[in-house]
């Protein structure tokens, strides 16, 4: 399904009218410089064949042998939240991802979840799964199956809970639809490591009594900075195709559609991008904002070397 | 997740025994929200599709994983969920939200509404969007979602909705803040009605700004491109006290720039987007007018008090 909201459509009724696509080209720009150096790299497919457009973008970030070592088992993260329209990640990237590792040597491949086999089929995600001959492990919300990781450096999260299936795999492929929250207004890389973490130890994100004050959000984003210190990606793989920007994370919402795929290592410098894609500034998300002062990834556009390609 | 659970699983029963006999419309308390939902043949062509579930409490959490501190911050008591099918493999999703009070369920119909959608005449108001409709009627909010924008799809949503309005007695009133924005100009289908900060922050961002415990608000967009938002606090105290705390916090962050003369009765600030916002205490409202410009900020503040 293809639902577009015109670009000055979006602009006119987006609160970040001024950034948005035409940012984001921007940042490319302006990342050129970085090449020379030992920037983190960006991969953006741009296009509407999503499979392509995921494919390209690896290749971009560097190619997926650079991610997923031969023989290696591979464990794949979509997010499978919601099967409204632009709250989930495509079936058509999960493909891309799949066979991408198969290319690179991968000995095993199994996306791991603690949401419901409904969940997987209803998105469509499980179909690719089963064609593509990947494996689909489904865990009860059962704190036995979660294992305990100390937080290096952890401010709001001592120890984060991860699904201890996790640790039976070589590599992780993180692949968020980027979207809005209701909460701390952004979903990208970072946050949908919750997926992995375990549902208790997530709901301690969530200040007790929560009031949704600027401190329980504070708290909230603080506590996914600290998951992502426990548990690092080998690749990211963004579905920035078609998403919502209002009604997040769940929907039914306003769609947008710049139809791209980002790829790369660094997660708060694409989910910078992706946040300017839809008029967000970086700086206001505070956990991209947090994710950079705490060394997590580079929050400078600047400093980031953006490889953007038509497909 | 509640449905899992004996006692409500009766209740769940019991309601669709209700609507599948095709029974009389009963008052709807609490523990009929299911009664609701169209049992198969209700809808002529479509009939549901998997089983019904339920959360309640904070256990939408589970069901919104992520997502259900704006229901919390409204007052959400409980959601019910099935899904429609016909035989031409269209599908519709439903789910029925019981929040505590009219007032909520009208707060999250307008956090969730677009303003860009079709207004559609059902409860005791409905929008459709593209692919999505919300309607609001007393405690209750239904969101149906087809999962394309064909005309059978569309025609399935308006029909599925308008069962469920059936069967509904609820009654509510629109909250009488909502007539704190002068109508002159008005774009009705903009007004949000917010009862806290994660409301009020996703229709324009304060960040950090501490003393905004409002009690109610309300925002709407003017022709033009100005808006207004009003919050309204318990008592004049509290409004004092909120607006000197407010004020302090704008006068101190690099997010907001002071942009009034000093002879200017109404403070005004520019925000980092070049917004200016002039913010006006009177009684136990504090109204506070964006615009382009600082005139356009002043105007709209200016036609509400």
């Amino acid at each position: 399904m293809r639902r577009t909201i015109g670009r000055r459509d979006f602009f006119r009724t987006s609160a970040g009218a001024g950034l948005s696509l035409a940012m984001a080209r921007a940042l490319a720009a302006a990342s050129a410089s970085a090449a020379k150096t030992k920037a983190p790299t960006i991969g953006v497919g741009i296009g509407e064949d999503h499979e392509k457009a995921a494919i390209k973008a690896v290749e971009l970030a560097g190619g997926i042998k650079r991610f997923v070592p031969k023989g290696a088992k591979v464990a794949l993260l979509p997010n499978v939240q919601s099967r409204h329209p632009g709250s989930y990640t495509k079936p058509e990237i999960l493909r891309a991802v799949i066979r991408l590792c198969r290319k690179a040597g991968a000995s095993e491949i199994n996306a791991l979840s603690w949401q419901t086999v409904k969940q997987w089929e209803d998105t469509g995600l499980k179909a690719v799964l089963d064609a593509e001959g990947a494996g689909l492990r489904i865990f009860e919300k059962d704190e036995s199956l979660f294992k305990p990781v100390p937080v290096p450096n952890g401010i709001a999260l001592k120890e984060a809970r991860v699904l201890a299936a996790l640790f039976d795999h070589d590599a992780l492929i993180n692949m968020p639809i980027t979207k809005d929250h209701a909460g701390n207004k952004f979903t990208g890389t970072m946050k949908n490591l919750m997926g992995l973490n375990s549902p208790a130890n997530n709901r301690t994100f969530h200040r007790p009594n929560w009031t949704t004050d600027p401190d329980g959000i504070a708290h909230l984003d603080q506590s996914i900075v600290d998951l992502n210190k426990a548990v690092r990606p080998a690749l990211n793989v963004v579905d920035a195709t078609e998403f919502i920007v209002s009604n997040g994370p769940f929907g039914p919402g306003q769609l947008f559609s710049p139809q791209r795929v980002v790829a790369g290592t660094d997660r708060v410098a694409i989910d910078g991008y992706c946040a300017a894609l839809w008029g967000l500034k970086p700086g206001d998300i505070v956990q991209i904002k947090r994710g950079g002062e705490q060394g997590l990834g580079e929050i400078d556009p600047d400093k980031a070397f953006i490889k953007e390609e038509d497909i | 997740m509640a449905a899992s659970r004996g006692w409500r699983a009766a209740l769940v029963l019991t309601g669709f025994l209700a609507a599948g006999a095709g029974a009389a419309p009963a008052p709807v308390g609490q523990d009929t929200l299911a009664a609701l939902l169209p049992g198969d043949g209700a809808v002529p062509g479509w009939s549901r599709d998997g089983a019904l579930q339920e959360y309640v409490g904070e256990d939408l959490y589970t069901y919104i994983d992520g997502g259900a501190e704006i229901y919390q911050e409204y007052g959400f008591r409980r959601v019910v969920l099935q899904d429609y099918k016909n035989g031409a493999g269209k599908s519709v999703s439903v789910e029925i939200f019981e929040m505590e009070t009219p007032a909520a369920a009208y707060g999250m119909f307008t956090f969730k509404r677009s303003g860009k959608g079709r207004s559609v005449p059902l409860g005791s108001g409905g929008e459709l969007e593209d692919y999505y409709l919300n309607f609001w009627k007393g405690r209750f909010l239904a969101t149906l979602t087809g999962f394309d924008e064909t005309p059978a799809t569309i025609d399935g949503l308006m029909a599925v909705a308008r069962a469920i309005d059936s069967k509904s007695g609820e009654r509510g009133e629109v909250p009488d803040l909502v007539g704190a924005l002068p109508a002159a100009g008005l774009r009705t289908g903009s007004v949000k009605y917010l009862k806290g900060l994660l409301g009020l922050n996703n229709v324009y961002p304060f960040y950090t700004a501490r003393g905004l415990d409002f009690r109610e608000a309300v925002k709407g967009d003017y022709d033009g491109g100005s808006s207004l938002i009003v919050l309204q606090y318990a008592s004049v105290e509290a409004r004092d006290k909120a607006w000197a705390g407010l004020k302090a916090y704008l006068e101190t962050t690099d997010r907001f720039k002071k942009a009034g003369a000093a002879e200017t009765a109404v403070p005004l600030f520019r925000d980092g987007k070049g917004l200016y916002a002039a913010f006006a205490p009177s009684g136990p409202r504090l109204f506070v007018g964006l615009g382009a410009n600082p005139s356009a900020a002043l105007a709209v503040v200016e036609q509400a008090r």
